[in-house]
């Protein structure tokens, strides 16, 4: 019998103050709680340094599209860069990145591209795409030369949200700010395409983590944000299988909207098929027999 | 050897003015720079609750929530209202001749000023031009390019004609119909290179505005369209359909891919549709294909493949069939329908003689039809 595979959910009570930006002090305890409850070991830093070697190079692949009401912060995504370092990866090795630096500094990051620290869209100087398109089942595209050259481990660390074409989108979706044209894979749900491309060596062989920024959630009329459907949900996810984040992100999603007594996704014609794709692909597993769900609250 | 390589080389044609193309894509953007985008309202959209949009440009009716772009990756939905990205804002322009096109029945022997921006509404695996035309326009320089100062450098290079080609101009619609205007008044033709991937409302307008349409048909069944463009046939045959019965001047061009849209018989059935819809007198290029993008594991066309379809087409009616992308081929000239003397004859994209008077075989006075002066 195949062991179930760990998703945890922390919720962090009050980690959104009243002005709705970040208590550090709460994100930092949901990180610390988070990846010692996935890795088991005795601190996020031990933790960490059980996922990544010292010599890797990191990139830490956000979301930034929607500028910055619903995206990855920098309140939630420099503490995680912190903490790697904290697990012995030198600065200079970890990368947060997302497809241009002019939403990177919509969203509130300073771009920086020295030593230390490296925060750059794929259109900086010295990124770029492939100059060929890499090939695998229905998906051809060019590639963020970030993930593609630079990086030899990613974490994907989205902002957990409903998606008027994927049904949602969060830690698989994330990856089509990797290439050069996702717009390319938006028909029948974006399926099979989200599951084509994390299949892809370029990402299947590094993604390592996936961490699902669920502070607020769009739960309806997503990925934009629409003040009337976004839940304070509070709460970081975190799994080692991309598949299952995504499941449980689909299922917190779907409660949600069943809460406002909207439609499910499934009624809604936007049933998210890529993370069933995904699974029979042999990604992760998308049932909740398969999946160890951990809840805690810090 | 590459299509782009192998037309420099056989061609000698085309002044490069602003040569994007055949060069891969660059970091274009120093740190914290700019993409040089435009923010110009969209035609053909409605406006739906909660900041959503429905696009009504092409049958693919993207409909889009905020911050969100279009298939075609140039177009975007920002707070409810619909905006194209590329108005005014060129990636490449050419001086180009006009054989090139192809064009076969339109002012021979000239030069049309070629424009194109990023991006497509489609997703051939086997394009030609991938580099602009399967990229968003963040992804490749453009440079600002009003529509006055395309007629202006058409006028400037001695241009007859501007060609909105290379990409897919469906998807650059509002900055194509509002330069053939400006041409227009400048006493400019305007000639189109599409996919035919439009709707109706919008092609009906953009046909009282411009002179000729070359549409490139990728083959004649769904099957290939979803397998190999992602897109639908029947649009396709509709937009031919509706410029072949108008007053505006068609060619059609078909890319013969080894193996994937090479039957002779469904040529035989696309030539008997274009009999039938539109008439014996639209000529029809079968071009040669050259492995591209995403389909680099077939070879060249076979000139026999090529010249298989050409005479089935013309078994069928067909006055004019052409074959594209083989030099030196008798396939490439023009052949009178009543004496079957040679009237044009061509090289590459170089004419080498005109045999026509006022539009008609100079042997035998048939009228020959196309846009001749």
């Amino acid at each position: 019998m195949m062991t179930a595979v760990k998703v945890v959910r922390v919720r962090g009570r009050g980690v959104l103050r009243a002005e709705g930006d970040i208590n550090p002090a709460i994100i930092q305890r949901m990180y610390d709680r988070g990846i010692q409850l996935l890795t088991g070991q005795s601190s996020a830093a031990a933790g960490l340094s059980s996922l990544f070697r010292p010599s890797d190079r990191v990139g830490i692949k956000i979301n930034t599209i929607a500028g910055r009401r619903l995206t990855t912060p920098p309140d939630v995504a420099l503490p995680f860069s912190r903490l790697l370092a904290q697990s012995g990866l030198p600065e200079k090795n970890i990368v947060i990145w997302d497809r241009t630096n002019d939403e990177l500094k919509e969203a509130g990051y300073k771009l920086h591209a020295g030593s230390g620290l490296r925060i750059f869209g794929t259109d900086a100087a010295g990124a770029g795409y492939t100059s060929e398109p890499l090939i695998h089942l229905n998906i051809g595209s060019l590639f963020s030369t970030i993930q593609s050259d630079f990086v030899t481990a990613s974490v994907s660390l989205a902002v957990l949200k409903d998606h008027g074409l994927a049904g949602i989108t969060a830690g698989m979706k994330n990856y089509f700010g990797a290439i050069h044209n996702p717009n390319k894979y938006h028909d029948s749900n974006c399926n099979p395409y989200v599951a084509e491309l994390f299949d892809m060596p370029v990402i299947k062989t590094k993604h390592r983590l996936t961490i699902l920024d669920a502070l607020v959630v769009q739960y309806h009329r997503g990925p934009s944000y629409h003040a009337r459907w976004a839940e304070r949900y509070e709460s970081l996810i975190f799994s080692l299988d991309p598949v299952a984040a995504d499941f449980i992100g689909w299922q917190i999603i779907e409660r949600l909207r069943k809460a406002q007594g909207l439609p499910t996704l499934a009624e809604d014609n936007r049933e998210p098929l890529y993370i069933r794709t995904s699974s029979r692909m042999g990604l992760g597993r998308a049932a909740l027999n398969d999946i160890q769900f951990i809840e805690e609250d810090v | 050897m590459k299509r782009r390589r192998f037309l420099q080389t056989t061609a000698g044609a085309g002044l490069a003015l602003r040569a994007n193309l055949g060069t891969a894509l660059q970091n274009l953007y120093a740190f914290g720079q700019t993409a040089n985008l435009s923010h110009v309202e969209a035609r053909y959209y409605k406006k739906l609750p909660d900041r959503e949009i429905e696009c009504l440009l092409c049958p693919r009716k993207c409909k889009l929530g905020d911050k969100e772009r279009g298939y075609c990756g140039v177009r975007q939905n920002d707070g409810g209202t619909y905006y194209t990205l590329v108005y005014g804002k060129a990636c490449t322009m050419n001086v180009d001749p006009i054989e090139k096109k192809p064009f076969f029945h339109v002012l021979p022997q000239t030069q049309a000023l070629s424009i194109a921006t990023a991006g497509c509404n489609v997703n051939c695996k086997f394009c030609q031009n991938w580099e602009i035309s399967q990229v968003r326009p963040e992804q490749v320089n453009h440079f600002d390019l009003p529509p006055q100062a395309v007629a202006e450098a058409a006028l400037k290079y001695r241009c007859p004609s501007i060609a909105y080609t290379y990409s897919e101009p469906v998807v650059y619609y509002e900055y194509m119909y509002d330069t053939s205007i400006e041409a227009r008044r400048k006493g400019l033709r305007n000639v189109v290179v599409t996919g035919g991937h439009i709707s109706p409302e919008p092609l009906e307008a953009l046909i009282k505005v411009v002179d000729a349409i070359k549409v490139d048909l990728k083959a004649f069944n769904q099957d290939f369209y979803t397998a190999y463009v992602r897109g639908e046939l029947q649009p396709v045959l509709d937009a031919i359909r509706m410029i072949g019965r108008s007053k505006r001047w068609l060619e059609i061009v078909y890319l013969v891919i080894p193996t994937l849209n090479d039957d002779p018989g469904q040529a035989r059935k696309m030539a008997q549709w274009i009999l039938k819809e539109i008439g014996p007198d639209t000529p029809l290029h079968f071009s040669q294909f050259h492995p591209m993008y995403l389909i680099k594991n077939l070879p060249p066309t076979p000139v026999s493949t090529l010249e298989k379809l050409r005479q089935t087409a013309i078994q069928e009616g067909l006055h004019y069939v052409y074959l594209g992308n083989v030099p030196g081929h008798e396939g490439e000239n023009t052949y009178c329908p009543s004496c079957k003397k040679i009237i044009i004859q061509r090289f590459g994209f170089e004419i080498k003689r005109i045999e026509l008077k006022g539009g008609l075989c100079k042997f035998c006075q048939t009228r020959i039809p196309g846009i001749w002066s």
